[in-house]
């Protein structure tokens, strides 16, 4: 596998981290969770391929163990606030003195610097701060995170992962480690760089919700179908949306429409309901 | 930086592809972005650091070009649908016989095989496909796709980006290149693992909406202000949600249980009325520097401007003035350096690049002529009159 031989050390803590440390586990590198004795459980659930050493890191002779671990070791992951680690003596300079080619990453809500960056947070606030969570949200709405997998997860733990695999890569050159300050903050708004690039074009020049991408358009979205399912709709290209109404028997209905002469018979092909859709389709279908 | 010397190919298309390169680029590699002859401007917005070639590939000269600098190259991101490359003659089996470094990265939607392989979709139609959708909206609404971010960026691009990474590390090993299948469905869907792994788990007993982390509670979810502007509210645990409440004004005893959810609607709506009283600016000042885990929902105008960011300089200008995020995660030795300059025209940079790959004057002379490639060091003239040009501010 493409990490064999690499071993990496994962203090425990929710979801970034684990999940990063789980990708790393799966692409083959042997994880070693390190997780607080008294624990029940492995609260993240993301402990696939990895093992577990019970250990008390606020005991001196703990992070004396953990150094010994690093000492040997590829990747170093924590999750802590900025300056936690330095506290219990753990912080880059010393074990990066012991091994110069240790990957040291440190993935958090804030970053290592900053204002915020030893608050509390979780990933709504990050997604907040980074200035993407303002555009995600439905006309008329307040804005709304879709559950925690765009900063815990993409901005959080994948980024994570990727700085993890630049560093091992360079590594393959240089011989040295680095450290790496991944943040969900900044790890989001990269991630979403799509936005600030077409900030200023017609993609975004309705108020949220009102765009294309963003449920403002009846041909990119999510519609109930009559057993209370849903099917999604992303038809932007002309001739996809074509196939679209065509699907929806739409051209028939309205070619049928402008070949009816009377008022009534419009009346009457107009009060027709799709038995498939809800009526908001036929508000949203026009030539 | 960390990709120095690495040589990409990339052709163009939407979002996922140009994001993956742009990445590439931002950490060293030196990236050429193959485009059709005739295209006005780069769609993606997302050419930082990269470089142009307009080059027709459907005509079997213009495979052959491919084909010749694939055969020096790294990598080649391609995002056809399956089978595509195949039939230019320019699929994995060809380009690798000829360079068995070279890694082959297909990013598409629905994959290299399954019976929607050959199929046209979007973002979301691949976060529908994985499952992932399903999970994401407010109670009683449809199932919501948060633009395009979870399944072109992250289940897609940035996915990508980690698979030619590991095919990278693994090469310094073996000196082989390997074939990467990174689709949309598969990436978005491995990229929410937790969901799978939690589904019978408490956290999403309730039906969708109606949920901790889906909008169900009052302590993770954003309130209106009385500005008009907006608050995110993430105080789940217990000390956490005792300053949220403390900042609110309100008491923890005149309030049901934070976990009750029978309560939770009431609770969301007295929430709402206290964070309507003062504006964003005024809720700031009580909530920053605590624990409360309540921030300000900025907006991308407001982000670059935020003490926090600014501290950090977590946001690039480029010559043109706009600005967008540095790129992350931030390496102590070999951090990322994204290029200054303004994104290339299409074709700017046709001929430089075939020199470099060993292409004589007279070759390139007669490809021009023949419109098997383009030219345009000076910009398409028709770029003026779209209002989505580069130079747009």
């Amino acid at each position: 596998m493409a990490l064999q031989g690499i071993l990496v050390v994962e203090l425990a803590g929710l979801a970034p981290g684990p999940f990063c440390a789980m990708v790393l586990a799966d692409f083959g590198a042997r994880v070693v969770r390190v997780e607080r004795p008294g624990s029940h459980y492995d609260v993240s659930r993301l402990g696939r391929g990895k093992r577990s050493l019970a250990l008390d890191l606020k005991q001196p002779r703990g992070a004396a163990v953990l150094r010994r671990l690093c000492a040997r070791s590829d990747v170093l992951l924590e999750p802590f606030r900025s300056g936690v680690m330095e506290k219990l003596q753990l912080g880059p300079e010393i074990l990066q003195r012991d091994n110069p080619r240790l990957i040291y990453a440190r993935l958090t809500g804030f970053g290592q610097s900053g204002s915020f960056s030893r608050l509390a947070g979780h990933d709504i606030n990050y997604l907040a701060l980074s200035g993407v969570l303002s555009k995600i949200g439905r006309n008329g709405e307040n804005p709304y995170a879709p559950l925690n997998l765009l900063a815990d997860f993409a901005g959080g733990g994948l980024m994570c992962v990727l700085g993890i695999m630049m560093a091992l890569f360079e590594r393959t050159r240089s011989g040295k480690g680095q450290v790496i300050d991944a943040n969900m903050v900044e790890g989001t708004a990269y991630l979403s760089s799509f936005l600030w690039k077409t900030q200023k074009s017609s993609l975004w020049e309705a108020p949220r919700g009102q765009n294309i991408l963003d449920g403002g358009a009846p041909f990119y979205t999510t519609y109930r179908t009559a057993d209370g399912e849903f099917m999604a709709v992303g038809a932007i290209e002309p001739q996809f949306y074509e196939l679209l109404i065509k699907g929806l028997g739409e051209l028939t209905l309205l070619k049928m429409q402008q070949e009816a002469v009377s008022s009534q018979a419009r009346q009457t092909l107009l009060s027709v309901k799709r038995p498939s859709l809800q009526p908001k389709s036929w508000g949203t279908v026009w030539l | 930086m960390a990709l120095q010397g690495i040589l990409v190919v990339e052709l163009a298309g939407l979002a996922p592809g140009p994001f993956c390169a742009m990445v590439l680029a931002d950490f060293g590699a030196r990236v050429v972005r193959v485009e059709r002859p005739g295209s006005h401007y780069d769609v993606s917005r997302l050419g930082r650091g990269k470089r142009s070639l307009a080059l027709d590939l459907k005509q079997p000269r213009g495979a052959a070009v491919l084909r010749r600098l694939c055969a020096r190259s790294d990598v080649l991101l391609e995002p056809f649908r399956s089978g595509v490359m195949e039939k230019l003659q320019l699929g994995p089996e060809i380009l690798q016989r000829d360079n068995p470094r070279l890694i082959y990265a297909r990013l598409t939607g629905f994959g290299q095989s399954g019976s929607f392989s050959r199929l046209a979709g979007h973002d979301i139609n691949y976060l529908a496909l994985s499952g992932v959708l399903s999970k994401i909206g407010r109670n009683g609404e449809n199932p919501y796709a948060p633009l395009n971010l979870l399944a072109d960026f992250a289940g897609g691009g940035l996915m990508c980006v980690l698979g030619i990474m590991m095919a990278l590390f693994e090469r310094t090993r073996s000196g082989k290149g390997q074939v990467i299948d990174a689709n949309m469905v598969e990436g978005t869907a491995y990229l929410s693992s937790f969901l799978w792994k939690t589904q019978k788990s408490s956290l999403w007993e309730a039906p969708r909406g109606q949920n901790i982390l889906d909008g169900g509670a009052p302590f993770y979810t954003t309130y209106r202000t009385a500005d008009g502007e907006f608050m995110a509210v993430g105080a789940i645990e217990p000390q956490f949600y005792e300053l949220l409440i403390k900042g609110l004004g309100l008491k923890s005893d005149e309030l049901p249980n934070q976990m009750s959810m029978d309560d939770w609607p009431e609770m969301k709506k007295k929430f709402a009325a206290v964070f309507a009283k003062k504006t964003k600016a005024e809720w700031c000042q009580i909530f920053d520097g605590t624990d409360a885990c309540v921030t300000p929902v900025l907006t991308l105008e407001e982000v670059v401007h935020h003490d926090h960011s600014k501290e950090r300089g977590s946001f690039i200008t480029n010559e043109e003035q706009s600005m967008s995020p540095r790129p992350a995660p931030l390496l102590s030795n070999t951090p990322a350096i994204p290029s200054f300059k303004r994104d290339p025209f299409v074709g700017e940079h046709t001929e430089e690049i075939l020199d470099e790959f060993g292409f004589s004057r007279e070759e390139i002379d007669q490809l021009k002529s023949d419109k098997i490639i383009e030219s345009n060091k000076a910009g398409s003239k028709l770029w003026i009159l779209y209002p989505h040009s580069n130079i747009q501010k």
